[in-house]
């Protein structure tokens, strides 16, 4: 595949990025290697398949016409400092400049919680902003009333899921100061019963990472402050090993973000099937991959959370109708008879040996506790998960990052030049490096003459992969493998990366994100200072089995 | 590696005008395609906006099922193919008036394709397709177009539901352009899904000459009905003034001012924004069934070329009035209602006639009209039983668009029905010609117009109620 600096250029013109020249010369070479892999998609025959536009069959979902009542003005102008009148205030548009150039005491053990937080924050940067105020107010509204199935529990969230009226950014700088007028679902369902939220947890930037490092805070390995906590949910992962009081936290995946931090900070991350979990009030990566989903300390833990934030939302109409089960029941469930397929292909040579063999030992376990444990093969979707992953989430995530150009919300510049140079000066300057990438990504294989063989192609492979997998779930009632292919790195250690190198981190996770297959880390034990760990996964909507097969691995 | 395909056939034109039209309509629903925000009402900016039509992150629309309903009404009175699933896409381009800098709107698979409008000559516009997509805001440059410094911006417009018609290039002039428009309207009073005094229609509209080897301009955000003939037409002779003065056109997006009546660059193909479609994985695919179809088509109601057919078959009135009735909902809507009780001929010159006439005079909006056809009725009926004569019918008429009463209490009190007593007239007409001796003589000497003045002067004196016709024979035989 021929990638000029021009065509470089253009994409970064289309997508409103203006790229220094040093930039240039770094991702032409770069996005060649990207698109080269992308272009494996090409050995894969797909003639007469239809693509999976989504991982779950969703249609027919309609609003009624009745009103509901808007936002007052003060509202819906509150965000940005540009108004005058009522009005946004805007640059001048493009046409015109054309035309003229012719161009417990719960709110004493909260505010306890409070100051332990900013103590463990203050050395591991695990929040980007702390609600203080909210959770002190809860605290007071739930010691009048003590209620819920969360009451008093402390949550922390991950920076892209909506809390009203606090500062939420997905860890982009682009969204500084944007404080939601409504929160997520599943905040608010939380909330409902009585969970005190603490803060906003640090992640790379709108996800774009493995390791929580494209970002201005930066999270720190609770067991090695000089390790990563993996990402890109990593502020979430750290936070809830180091937190020793009643903690959970909401993170979210969109090819790997909840259960490669659990791994690399030794928790439960459970990563839901598509659909199962609201995506309201979720800040968008790729709308087609992302999930919502519980980390936790335990797996009672993780089952307590997933029970309060599964279920249908009539504000998401990619929200599942298919019925919840209480995940709690699975746990304290023996696995007699279950079978358990072991993908092969994910213990190749990459794969680091202490993982194998801490893995190994628990094949064993599994198998004293009555499980059949075999080898299978997953030869397309090991193949071709990480090019068809990378495509879809960067074409979708270039659209939605396409709103962020400084007018209703977040990073506020003066109001200069016409509309395309104010909204390129604001994006240049907000968005970092990975995030540009991306945008480039996703901007390059949606574009007319290369949209069928990337964007269209990709959906494609999903359908394929999906089909793998559920040809094999009708044999096996889970599926186990690695969550990572390494232990921990050192932050000086993934310098030497290239994006290609980060990319194909996601090997293992990439793989039931893309199929929207549930998956979870189950912490097995310590290698030193490094976490370890395994990821089971099973068929859509069947988080209860991966919850009663943790349950067994001690 | 896949290559960039732009094809452009322009081999199969002949003729010499090419012209093809998007319109764009706003439609008639409470709330925005999207979210539950109202979708019309005069009011302050930005008060009519949620964290979906502003394009808030960690927002997700909604599809309104009202304006899937009226989309699949319009493409079935447009004789559409309605597709059994749809889709929608973002198209991304940045934008102040674009909430989220992408459009949600419809791309591979449209709601309806292959449909027609047939004009008066016969002649079938193809419509290519018909499909949903959202409003943009709208910008407001406070101190004229050219002079502003900054834009405001109103996001009460994002959102609004719009339903896109796409033409073939089969129309050869600005007329056969206007009368589609015109068709076009009719068919969306009768749907009821168009408020032509809130909603807006506009139009884009691409055109080429055989000259230029049909090199297209395609003309933005055409307001009006009017607009697209004086647009087109202009353009028509800016192209064949270029060739003749040797100039290369080129294939362009041009504005049309209204104001001068003429036709501005905007943009060259070159600079042609690439839109980079993707489906919108926010919103799931909408299966529109038979069973739904068959909803939808028992929600139509009758269109103008059943209506017409009706009133010529069973009212059995006259071709052109029936055509001139059918073509105004509110018309073809009264006149059902007058004809059960009054003759269908008389209905029928009198709405034609006289009520447009009146309306027209006061410059008026049919539908914005409020008349009750009870006392249309009442009026009618007096006139058909011959009880008031034509002239107080219309005088009625020109009362009745104002405000409403009763016809039939009005001419009994105010004492105006015909005079029929010859006695009576002979009288009268006795006394006119004793006061009138100067005409009397000239319609003596032969002159006709004298006698139109002897009428109207008792016709005067008795309001209008007298039958002139009678009194015309009185004259005659008296003088």
């Amino acid at each position: 595949m021929q990638i000029t600096k021009e065509l470089v250029q253009h994409i970064a013109s289309t997508a409103r990025l203006q790229l220094s020249e040093q930039e240039i010369n770094e991702f032409t070479p770069q996005l060649k290697e990207i698109l080269d892999m992308f272009s494996q998609l090409d050995q894969i025959d797909t003639k007469n398949i239809l693509p999976s536009f989504h991982p779950i069959k969703l249609e027919n979902v309609t609003r009624e016409d009745t009103l509901k009542p808007s936002l007052t003005q003060e509202q819906a102008l509150s965000l940005t400092k540009h108004k005058q009148d009522g009005y946004f205030k805007g640059p001048i548009q493009q046409h015109i400049k054309d035309v003229q150039n012719k161009s417990i005491d719960i709110v004493e053990c909260t505010a306890k919680a409070l100051e332990e937080t900013r103590s463990i924050n203050k050395e591991y940067n695990y929040f980007t902003a702390i609600s203080e105020e909210l959770a002190l107010s809860q605290a007071k509204n739930l010691k009048a009333n003590p209620k819920g199935k969360l009451a008093g529990v402390f949550l922390s969230v991950k920076d892209a899921i909506c809390v009203k009226g606090v500062e939420s950014t997905a860890g982009s700088r682009i969204l500084k100061g944007y404080k939601p007028v409504f929160n997520a679902t599943v905040i608010q369902r939380c909330i409902d019963e009585g969970a005190i939220i603490l803060g906003k947890t640090s992640q790379d930037e709108f996800g774009f990472g493995g390791f929580a490092v494209n970002t201005e805070i930066v999270p720190k390995n609770p067991f090695n402050k000089e390790r990563v906590t993996g990402g890109s949910s990593g502020g979430s992962a750290g936070f809830t090993q180091k937190a020793d009081f009643a903690h959970l936290s909401l993170g979210e995946s969109t090819g790997g973000s909840i259960v490669n931090p659990a791994f690399f900070c030794g928790v439960y991350g459970l990563c839901p099937t598509y659909s199962r979990v609201s995506r309201y009030g979720l800040l968008d990566y790729g709308n087609s991959l992302d999930k919502i989903g519980p980390i936790a300390k335990t797996i009672e833990d993780t089952a307590l959370l997933l029970n309060i934030i599964a279920g249908n939302d009539k504000n998401d109409c990619t929200s599942s109708q298919t019925k919840t089960e209480d995940y709690t029941k699975f746990l304290n469930k023996h696995i007699k008879g279950m079978k358990i397929g072991i993908i092969k292909d994910l213990f190749g040579d990459k794969v680091d040996e202490k993982i194998k063999k801490s893995i190994q030992k628990k094949i064993e376990q599994l198998e004293s506790e009555g499980a059949k444990c075999e080898e299978i093969s997953m030869p397309i979707t090991a193949k071709y998960s990480i090019p068809a992953y990378y495509i879809i989430a960067t074409a979708e995530a270039s659209t939605n990052l396409a709103k962020y150009c400084g007018l209703r919300y977040g990073a506020a510049e003066n109001l200069q030049g016409n509309y395309n140079e104010f909204f390129t000066k604001v994006r240049e300057a907000n968005f970092s490096k990975e995030a540009k990438r991306r945008i480039m990504l996703g901007t390059f294989t949606r574009m007319a003459g290369y949209r069928d063989a990337y964007y269209t192609k990709a959906m494609q492979v999903r359908t394929k992969i999906i089909e793998e997998y559920q040809h094999l779930f009708k044999k096996y009632n889970a599926l186990l493998s690695p969550t990572m292919p390494m232990l921990a790195p050192k932050f000086s250690e993934l310098k030497q990366l290239t994006p290609l190198q980060h990319y194909m981190a996601d090997i293992m996770t990439a793989p039931p994100n893309l199929a929207g297959m549930p998956h979870l880390n189950v912490p097995i034990g310590m290698h030193n200072d490094q976490a370890l760990g395994l990821m089971l996964t099973t068929d859509h909507f069947q988080e209860g089995k991966l919850i009663q097969i943790a349950g067994n691995i001690k | 590696m896949p290559t960039l395909i732009l094809t452009e056939n322009f081999e199969k034109f002949t003729s010499d005008i090419i012209i093809g039209i998007e319109v764009h309509i706003q439609l008639n629903t409470a709330t925005k395609l999207f979210c539950s925000c109202a979708s019309k009402r005069e009011d302050a900016p930005n008060t009519r906006t949620c964290q979906t039509c502003l394009g808030h992150p960690g927002s997700k629309p909604l599809v309104n099922k009202k304006a899937i309903e009226f989309a699949a009404m319009l493409a079935l009175a447009l004789h559409c193919k309605i597709n059994p699933e749809i889709r929608f896409s973002r198209k991304v381009y940045f934008y102040p008036d674009l909430a989220k800098n992408y459009q949600i709107t419809q791309f591979e698979v449209p709601l309806g394709e292959n449909g027609c409008i047939i004009l008066d000559s016969g002649k079938k516009i193809k419509i290519e397709r018909i499909h949903l997509e959202e409003d943009p805001a709208s910008l407001i440059h406070p101190a004229g177009i050219e002079k502003s410094q900054y834009t405001l911006i109103d996001y009460n417009r994002s959102g609004i539901p719009l339903c896109e018609i796409v033409t073939a290039p089969e129309m050869h002039s600005p007329e056969e352009a206007r009368e589609f428009m015109n068709k076009l309207k009719i068919i969306l009073q009768y749907l009821k899904i168009f408020d032509e005094n809130f909603c807006v229609i506009k139009a884009d509209a691409n055109i080429s000459i055989k000259e230029s080897g049909y090199i297209r301009s395609e003309i933005k955000n055409i307001t009006g009905f009017k607009e697209i003939e004086d647009a087109l037409a202009y353009e028509i002779q800016r192209q064949k003034q270029a060739i003749q003065n040797n100039e290369k056109l080129i294939q362009d997006t041009r504005g049309w001012n209204p104001d001068n009546k003429t036709t501005i660059r905007l943009r060259t193909k070159e600079t042609e924004a690439d839109y980079g479609y993707i489906i919108d994985p926010d919103l799931v695919p909408i299966q529109l069934s038979e069973k739904f179809i068959k909803q939808i088509q028992q929600l139509m109601p009758e269109l103008p070329e059943q209506k017409i057919h009706k009133f010529i078959h069973t009212h059995k009135i006259a071709e052109t009035d029936a055509k001139v009735l059918a073509a105004e909902y509110r018309l073809a809507e009264l006149f059902e209602q007058i004809a059960v009780e009054v003759s269908p001929q008389i209905a029928a010159k009198w709405l034609r006639r006289e009520l447009t006439r009146v309306v027209n005079y006061n410059k008026m909006n049919l539908s914005q009209l409020k008349i009750d056809s009870k006392h249309l009725i009442e009026l009618f009926s007096m006139i058909e039983k011959n009880e008031i004569t034509e002239t107080v019918g219309q005088d009625i008429m020109n009362q009745l668009i104002l405000k409403p009463f009763s016809p039939k209490e009005y001419v009994q009190k105010n004492n105006l029905a015909k005079i029929q007593d010859k006695t009576q007239l002979e009288s009268i007409c006795k006394e006119i010609i004793s006061k009138n001796a100067k005409v009397v003589q000239d319609y003596k000497n032969g002159k006709q117009e004298a006698l139109h003045f002897l009428i109207g002067q008792v016709m005067k004196q008795m309001k209008g109620k007298a039958d002139a016709k009678l009194l015309k024979e009185l004259f005659e035989k008296m003088i």
